[in-house]
């Protein structure tokens, strides 16, 4: 039976750990989106030695579980360059490099969608390279790849549940604490699946609204 | 006056322009005409540093052109065949990036060529609409608005009939009379003979990589004799 005497107690700890469960997601979902759009953008140059690099990167990262790149991150990387950091901010960087690689897919399909005859286009115009990166390509494949970009937001907030493996004192592992106290797994897991849950559904509600929205042209 | 000198471009083994060489007007129209892939739109896309050529020369009033730097000098505009507008950007947005962020013009200012383009070309209630919502023959007027903005002294048509309703013909005839009157030299890649009957205009038929046959379009319709290939294309086209 559902005990709510739990959430009364024990609701401070579960709303702390949602919120560093968001914080999570957003921060390296916002690091990931950043470096996909740098290695898309590298994957649709000229130079086969970047494009070579970049699949190097996207296979390495997409073809390993994140467990053990968070993992590797704090008990490798971040213990030989900065071993005081934060588990939050290892748990970030390792997530938001993982989905750099998938947003990186994600955003050269984006890229590719722009029509190329609006490219040459807008380079008969005289727009440099980058303008038309910014002001031509970037603004039509983000209105494509919106969708995609939610549900990416969407998975890493059930993802960082995996930053309790390095003790970041997210919703889950919070709730395994509190579990832990009081013995109530039904309790303790129901309110954290709703928490999850109500984050989630709340990004699909602000994502559809911004497709909504762009989709006046 | 538009000057290309001896002019080379092949795709593999494909020669697709051998020492093509020819002398435009301004305030004139020059109509290339073929059959499709004998490499009137590599041309144009030449002329607009799309395509790369061989070897060859382009002067505009006796300056040589280096078209690898083209776009920066703003005096070669381009029209394509399916008018390649930003369809994420308003009509008048569509005007005003390139003034406001190739050109530095000041938005106000860029806002006010646009709206003067956008009424001379019909549009003036449409600027706060998308290119999907405007119709075939709009966004021909809005792609020439827009590349009309930036003052270049050529304008290259390629196909500008063949993405429109046929009734449309007289109206695109029109604006391209319009063009070289307001002193463009207007370059024109084209099989569509209907479009070429109601031009003013120098005509090259090109064949086999060359300009096969030239002729002034008024001759051409007194004297169709004495133009055999280009009468013969014609009539070819007329058939399909």
């Amino acid at each position: 039976m559902f005990d709510k005497l739990i959430l009364l107690d024990y609701y401070p700890q579960f709303l702390q750990g949602a919120l560093i469960s968001l914080q999570i997601a957003v921060c390296s979902s916002t690091i990931g989106f950043i470096l996909g759009t740098v290695l898309s953008f590298l994957q649709t140059s000229r130079s086969k030695i970047l494009k070579a690099l970049v699949t190097c990167y996207v296979t390495i990262i997409r073809g390993i579980p994140m467990l053990i790149q968070i993992t590797f991150m704090k008990y490798v990387v971040f213990q030989a360059i900065y071993p005081q950091a934060s588990v939050i901010y290892i748990a970030i960087c390792a997530i938001g490099l993982n989905s750099g690689a998938y947003l990186c897919e994600v955003i050269r399909s984006g890229i590719q969608s722009v029509n190329p005859g609006q490219i040459e286009a807008a380079k008969t115009l005289g727009f440099t390279k980058m303008q038309i990166r910014r002001y031509i390509i970037f603004p039509q494949a983000i209105r494509a790849i919106l969708p995609a970009l939610g549900n990416e937001l969407i998975t890493l907030v059930k993802d960082s549940s995996l930053a309790s493996t390095i003790g970041v004192a997210e919703l889950f592992k919070n709730g395994s604490n509190i579990r832990n106290q009081t013995y109530d797994t039904f309790t303790v897991y129901l309110i954290m699946g709703l928490l999850y849950l109500i984050m989630t559904t709340s990004i699909s509600f602000v994502i559809n609204k911004l497709e909504k929205r762009l989709k006046k042209f | 006056m538009l000057e290309i000198k001896n002019l080379n471009k092949a795709f593999g083994t494909k020669q697709i322009l051998r020492d093509l060489s020819v002398k435009i007007p301004a305030s004139s129209i020059a109509v290339f005409l073929g059959q499709s892939g004998i490499g009137k739109s590599t041309l144009l896309r030449i002329l607009n540093n799309l395509e790369t050529a061989d070897s060859g020369t382009v002067i505009l009033n006796h300056e040589t052109l280096d078209l690898a730097h083209i776009a920066e000098t703003h005096k070669v505009g381009m029209l394509f065949q399916q008018f390649n507008l930003f369809e994420h950007l308003t009509n008048r947005e569509n005007i005003t990036l390139a003034l406001e962020k190739v050109l530095n013009y000041a938005p106000e200012k860029a806002n006010q060529v646009a709206l003067e383009l956008l009424n001379k070309y019909g549009l003036g209630d449409r600027a706060e609409n998308y290119p999907a919502q405007l119709s075939g023959g709009q966004k021909q007027r809005l792609a020439i608005a827009r590349t009309v903005a930036l003052k270049p002294q050529v304008i290259c048509l390629d196909e500008p009939t063949s993405a429109l309703d046929p009734m449309l013909t007289n109206f695109v005839a029109d604006a391209i009379q319009d063009l070289a009157r307001e002193g463009f030299v207007v370059l024109v890649a084209t099989h569509d003979t209907a479009l070429l009957e109601r031009l003013d205009c120098q005509i090259y038929l090109l064949k086999q990589a060359q300009i096969a046959e030239t002729a002034v379009s008024q001759d051409l319709r007194a004297h169709p004799e004495q133009y055999p290939q280009i009468t013969a294309f014609i009539k070819g086209q007329h058939h399909q």
